[in-house]
């Protein structure tokens, strides 16, 4: 017992060695892997036992039960037994503002928010900083992708689609412009000071700031639609929603504001809507099934908006829409938002807590966010022929108890879980070590 | 489906008159138009009360109140019980460890015995086979259940505040921290100012007022803050409205107004001392400065909100000077910087599992920083100081077994039994010990886990929240509801005067809520 304690010392001094050169971006993966005997949750709603996982070239190139196939000896450069773990498909947070700001407070390191009402032209991923020190530390705990998101305004500005291990934005990119962001007005405003609240009463100005949007977007769309007019680079920002190649994301809670926000984007000849928020989404889902519109659910780990609303409505809202066959994921903004991304995975374990079947809590965070930002070619599940963006772990990621991770590949590259907070760790260790 | 009309006749006849004798009225009508007319009534009969169930008016049901009287308010006062929980984990928080297939007799408000087979013919007996049963969780540092603001921040000292004044017992976060297993939380002033105000803590006997709340013979504490909040650093550069504006000037006001606590005391001493003190002037009485003297005279413990390892040596070094200690630091995410001066100093941590980055101060936090606190010894919390998180503190002791490889039982105690000792409380809640209070949870799974869910938390014995009863009283929330909403509209179509509708809204503390 002594003997392994040791063993394990010097493991971890013999890594911490090693990973000096750590939060380094992970080089081109040269060998062919195969990960063998792992629970292999698939993201798509299954499980495979004893599970074969091979990869080549950044994408998979089998996803089998072990016990059933014959493989040739040598026809991996490198086999990893994870016997006794789990393997995922890396996990997606929408909705994000990774990169955009370092540290909350300090103004000067914040790049969400541009000024201005209508900015579709605004687009996040020139400012995402692919070395930002919050991106390393969501990594450990298996979010390996995120959409960077725009805030503010009416119309936010263009998100984009990136993988968290690169040297640049450039080099992070798996979908560029994927979407336009749209935060529409409540129908409420709230009254009262930061210390003693008022009531929430009737937004006035509802009626004005809808038909600010409508004629916004009803401008967007004649202009899109003859190109010989002088160029509004604005407006010219916008063409991917009216042809198809961009999806408009509804930043709405309140039913009505769903129902209005919907309506609008329909009524001007936009298909591709996906609702951001949605703590209302349950009382609509006639419309969004109608309409085939997912939802990014609101952050789980939340408040109940009402006194009187069931205590665990948060909790459970993931399972109140998917039994009414919405597709749903999950987003997290919010207070603390960046560095609470390493904590998406139990988003979704809450979500299995009250009454989800536990794949289909995982499908929240991988398959059905893919489907969602249109990204389900390349991620979200482990099929032949997705990327290898996959992790193992000690035990169910879902859960902080077991959610350990071993080993984590982008496109097949290994990367490092590492991160400044693992190296005070190891710092610090050691000093209480010196004496 | 609308059988009503949404108007009434608006052709009104108004009268008015006065009685000529007992038999004979008259006046004038005013009709609809303006014209004026004379009426007169002539009495026929004597009066009785004729019943005409179809014209009768019905009078709108009065809601019977509930305490507090608020969604999920009792219907009636919660009365203590006798309970014997069968063959449950039992996490005990003692040497006994982790107890498989273990009875808990709970009688008296107080955990009777411990064991195997236990009967009692009174109890009230659950059947908690696979269930987990423990300590009921405890939050060192909440902001919950407080009216009217968190920080008194005008000052640099506001020790003469407390929040035992404004405690809110008709809070919903009081019923959702019962949900998520939580039985006793410090409620704590914020971090605007040096030296904050003096705590409250409670059991969450919801229903209850907020004295019958309040911990009986609680330990005085009092909030201290250290750095960005109190130097006003995320106020923007153009608006110092006080010192101290640096972390230098945050020690000042420290040995300031100690130095003149200790002077305040001598003045008093002396007065008290003087044997002809009737005839002189006796000095000003100062409520900052005696709650300072109660921290000289070790009365009055100091829980100091803190981040970076040189703020927290030096607050350490202002108290050894004024030779008493610092009894808890809580935020104290450098702790583990300093570990080893901390342990000298005797100060124990409530620390969160794995915030940073919303501050320049808390750039170096780690999410090893609790397990390494524990591992030098120190007694470690975790804490919530926001109301969504204090709802599953449970899944942040969770994260002490993530980050920190420390054993399930160790972790645990993050949430229990650390924090009753932080708080001085230990020898009546925190464990499951057979003479200690009776507040404990009844999980349905590892309450490590993010699967966990509380189906009970007891309070000395009294079931305060209870996952079967929550069920109905959402039924019966539903259903009073409606009738609201049905009478409401039934007096709208009366004609009765309408109002646009309106939502309280809550506002969520933290410890520096003020900067919006």
């Amino acid at each position: 017992m002594k003997h392994k304690n040791i063993a394990i010392v010097l493991l971890a001094l013999l890594l911490s060695i090693a990973t000096k050169a750590q939060q380094i971006t992970a080089p081109k993966q040269s060998k062919s892997i195969l990960i063998l005997n792992a629970t292999a949750h698939l993201g798509n709603g299954k499980i495979i036992e004893n599970s074969a996982i091979g990869f080549k070239d950044g994408k998979l190139i089998l996803v089998a039960d072990a016990t059933t196939i014959r493989l040739a000896s040598g026809a991996y450069d490198t086999t990893i037994d994870a016997t006794g773990k789990h393997v995922y498909p890396g996990f997606i947070a929408p909705n994000s503002t990774l990169g955009l700001v370092e540290i909350d407070a300090v103004k000067s390191s914040d790049d969400e928010d541009e000024i201005g009402l209508f900015n579709p032209h605004v687009r996040s991923i020139i400012a995402y900083n692919s070395e930002s020190k919050v991106i390393e530390t969501v990594r450990p705990n298996g979010v390996l992708i995120a959409q960077i998101t725009p805030r503010g305004g009416r119309i936010s500005g263009t998100s984009s689609i990136v993988q968290l291990d690169a040297w640049s934005w450039k080099d992070a990119l798996l979908k560029e412009n994927d979407g336009i962001h749209l935060d529409f007005p409540s129908s409420f405003k709230k009254s009262g000071s930061w210390f003693e609240p008022g009531t929430s009463e009737p937004n006035k100005d509802y009626k004005t700031q809808i038909e600010e949007i409508n004629t916004f977007l009803s401008n967007a769309k004649a202009y899109n639609l003859d190109t010989a007019k002088e160029r509004n680079l604005i407006l010219e920002a916008t063409k991917g929603l009216f042809d198809g190649t961009q999806t408009l994301f509804i930043h709405a809670d309140e039913e009505k504001q769903i129902r209005d926000g919907i309506q609008v984007a329909l009524s001007n000849g936009i298909s591709k809507i996906v609702i951001v928020g949605g703590y209302d989404a349950y009382k609509t889902t006639d419309l969004l099934q109608k309409n085939d519109i997912g939802v990014l659910l609101r952050r789980v780990h939340d408040m109940p908006l009402s006194a009187d609303n069931d205590v665990d409505l948060p909790y459970k809202m993931a399972k109140l829409l998917t039994d009414k066959g919405i597709l749903v994921g999950l987003e997290n903004s919010g207070s603390h938002e960046r560095m609470n991304t390493r904590n998406l995975p139990f988003l979704a374990g809450t979500c299995a807590a009250y009454g989800l079947d536990k794949e289909k809590a995982l499908q929240l965070i991988t398959y059905n966010t893919a489907k969602i930002l249109g990204i389900d070619n390349l991620c979200g599940t482990l099929e032949i022929g997705k990327d290898a963006t996959l992790f193992i772990s000690e035990g169910d990621a879902l859960d902080m108890r077991t959610n350990k991770l071993t080993q984590a590949f982008i496109q097949g590259r290994a990367i490092s879980l590492e991160t400044h907070q693992s190296q005070l760790n190891t710092k610090f260790k050691e000093k209480y070590n010196q004496k | 489906m609308v059988k009503s009309k949404d108007t009434i006749n608006p052709n009104f006849i108004r009268l008015n008159g006065f009685i000529e004798n007992t038999t004979v009225l008259s006046g004038k009508a005013i009709l609809a138009n303006g014209n004026e007319s004379k009426w007169i009534a002539t009495k026929t009969a004597p009066f009785e009360i004729r019943k005409d169930s179809t014209k009768a008016e019905k009078l709108n049901r009065i809601i019977p109140i509930s305490y507090p009287n608020i969604a999920f308010g009792n219907q009636k006062k919660l009365t203590e019980q006798t309970l014997l929980f069968k063959n449950a984990t039992v996490w005990t928080n003692e040497k006994e460890g982790i107890l498989e297939e273990t009875d808990v007799l709970v009688k008296n408000g107080k955990i009777a015995s411990i064991g195997k087979n236990l009967s009692d013919g009174s109890a009230t007996v659950i059947d908690a086979k696979g269930k987990h049963l423990t300590s009921g969780i405890i939050d060192e540092h909440s902001h919950i259940a407080i009216s009217g603001g968190v920080n008194e921040s005008g000052q640099n000292s506001s020790a003469e505040v407390t929040i035992q004044d404004v405690v809110n017992s008709e809070d919903i976060n009081i019923y959702r921290d019962l949900a998520g297993g939580v039985t006793t939380s410090q409620l704590l002033h914020g971090s605007a100012n040096p030296i904050g105000g003096r705590s409250a803590i409670v059991k969450w006997k919801w229903g209850l007022t907020a004295d019958e709340m309040l911990y009986q013979d609680q330990p005085k504490f009092i909030k201290f803050a250290l750095g960005e909040n109190v130097k006003q650093a995320n106020w923007g550069t153009d608006n110092p409205t006080r010192f101290p504006q640096t972390r230098m000037g945050v020690e000042q006001v420290f040995t300031d107004n100690f130095q003149r606590a200790k002077e305040y005391e001598a003045t008093w001493k002396n007065y008290n001392s003087n044997a002809k003190k009737d005839k002189t002037k006796a000095p000003r009485v100062d409520l900052e400065l005696q709650t300072l003297v109660e921290i000289l005279n070790k009365e009055r413990f100091i829980t100091c909100h803190s981040y970076v390892q040189s703020e927290i040596l030096m607050m350490m070094e202002v108290a050894e000077k004024f030779n008493f200690r610092i009894n808890t630091f809580t935020h104290i995410l450098e702790g583990y910087k300093v570990a080893d001066k901390m342990k000298e100093h005797g100060v124990g941590a409530s620390t969160f599992s794995d915030w940073w980055a919303y501050k320049f101060e808390v750039n170096d936090a780690i999410p090893y920083n609790g397990p390494i606190l524990h591992n030098q010894g120190l007694v470690v919390a975790y804490n919530s100081d926001d109301a969504e998180m204090s709802r599953r503190l449970n899944q942040e002791a969770g994260k002490v077994v993530k980050y920190g490889n420390i054993s399930e039982e160790e972790a645990w105690k993050f949430v229990t039994l650390n924090p009753a000792k932080l708080l001085h409380l230990d020898d009546k809640i925190g464990s499951i010990k057979v003479g200690k209070d009776a507040d404990i949870v009844l999980w349905n799974n590892n309450p490590l886990s993010i699967y966990a869910k509380a189906e009970k938390t007891i309070i000395e014995g009294v079931v305060y929240y209870d996952l079967q009863r929550d069920e109905a009283q959402r039924i019966a929330i539903a259903n009073e509801r409606n009738e609201i909403i049905a009478q409401l509209l039934l007096e709208k179509n009366k004609g009765m005067i309408t109002q646009e509708p309106k939502k309280k809204e809550k506002k969520e503390y933290e410890c520096d809520t003020l900067e919006q």
